[in-house]
């Protein structure tokens, strides 16, 4: 899936791979893969701008830790990062539910005269 | 929270060749940009380690690195409008902290001068010239632009963000706006300090004039210098 295909989901799909717990770019990179089973993979490089855009508006924060002698840049959900989420959720709910009803096959027109 | 540190040794050629490639096209303050180049690397080393995990020998697994980032003129320009938001915001965040000292200074001049003027409630003031009203006026208009902006800047940068449609180029204007007022404002305060210096200079208490006189023209070239900047990163967002 290609970052076109995902644009105005991204940032739930990021808030959603931190939910677990903390954790530094690339490691929310491999989640991602993960996750969607191998189906979502974007340039990486393109992932930490919007990290950083969400932490601009206080839905992560990030610290520098340096564990294992390398320093990365960790994220994690704030309160409001957790409020947010929910909502992307219930939006992604009732936008999935009426596209699927919309998409499926229609009954054939039953005839009335 | 500490800073990003000292880069770690031997990330390799083909790393710092990409790196080098963002950073060329990362516009703004040094600062701004080492703590990006400093996440980037890591992500690429944990990247490369991950290659190497699954086999690949040490340069082989770097130039895949490389190739699951992407294209490094992408990366930047994803980065360009997170940069352009943060600059916005400190010269915003500055120029409001600044505002209300230099005002105070200006009061404190007029406050310790005998300039004639008197506050008599509830407006306006009494034994002034018609001229010194207009400019007066304009003064407040200036700091009032500034400071809307300055405000403006500072909350579509922030929280905001959430809620507003994502628009790169609107705070770095916001903040130019908020510059170029604070230059008026200043540069009108010292045109008024310099009219009472031609017409009536044993009024002026010299040291709250000299103060308020540096301060404003401080704040002036830094509020330029800081609003053409802003302008400048806002030419480079697409």
């Amino acid at each position: 899936m290609r970052a076109e295909t995902l644009k105005g989901h991204l940032d739930g799909i990021l808030l959603a791979v931190l939910e677990p717990g903390p954790r530094h770019g690339y490691a929310i990179m491999e989640a991602l893969r993960i996750r969607s089973g191998g189906q979502v993979d974007l340039p990486t490089g393109t992932v930490y701008p919007a990290l950083h855009r969400l932490e601009r508006a206080g839905l992560v924060q990030a610290s520098w830790s340096a564990d294992g002698g390398r320093r990365r840049r960790v994220y994690e959900l704030t309160p409001a990062g957790r409020r947010a989420l929910d909502g992307e959720r219930s939006t992604w709910r009732d936008f999935s539910t009426a596209v699927t009803a919309l998409l499926q096959p229609a009954p054939p027109a039953v005839s009335t005269s | 929270m500490s800073g990003p540190g000292p880069p770690e040794p031997g990330p390799g050629p083909a790393v710092e060749g990409y790196l080098a490639e963002v950073t060329a096209r990362l516009p703004g303050p040094a600062r701004a940009r080492t703590g990006i180049v400093a996440e980037l690397r890591s992500g690429l080393l944990d990247a490369t380690d991950a290659h190497r995990s699954a086999g690949l020998p040490p340069a082989q697994a770097a130039v895949a690195a490389i190739r699951e980032f992407g294209d490094p003129v992408q990366v930047a320009v994803s980065f360009r409008a997170e940069i352009a938001a943060g600059q916005a915001r400190r010269v915003a965040v500055t120029l409001l902290v600044t505002g209300p000292l230099v005002g105070l200074l200006w009061i404190a001049t007029a406050a310790a001068s005998h300039l004639g003027v008197r506050l008599a409630l509830p407006w306006p003031w009494t034994g002034q010239s018609a001229g010194l009203s207009v400019s007066f006026y304009l003064v407040a208009v200036a700091a009032g632009v500034t400071a809307w902006a300055a405000i403006f800047g500072i909350a579509t940068t922030g929280r905001l963000t959430r809620w507003l449609p994502a628009r790169p180029r609107r705070a770095p204007m916001a903040a130019a706006v908020a510059g170029f007022g604070a230059v008026s404002a200043d540069g009108l305060g010292l045109a008024l300090l310099a009219t009472q210096l031609a017409v009536a200079p044993e009024r002026l208490s010299p040291v709250p004039a000299a103060a308020a006189a540096a301060a404003s023209l401080v704040r002036m070239m830094l509020a330029r210098h800081a609003a053409r900047r802003c302008l400048a990163i806002r030419a480079s967002l697409t």
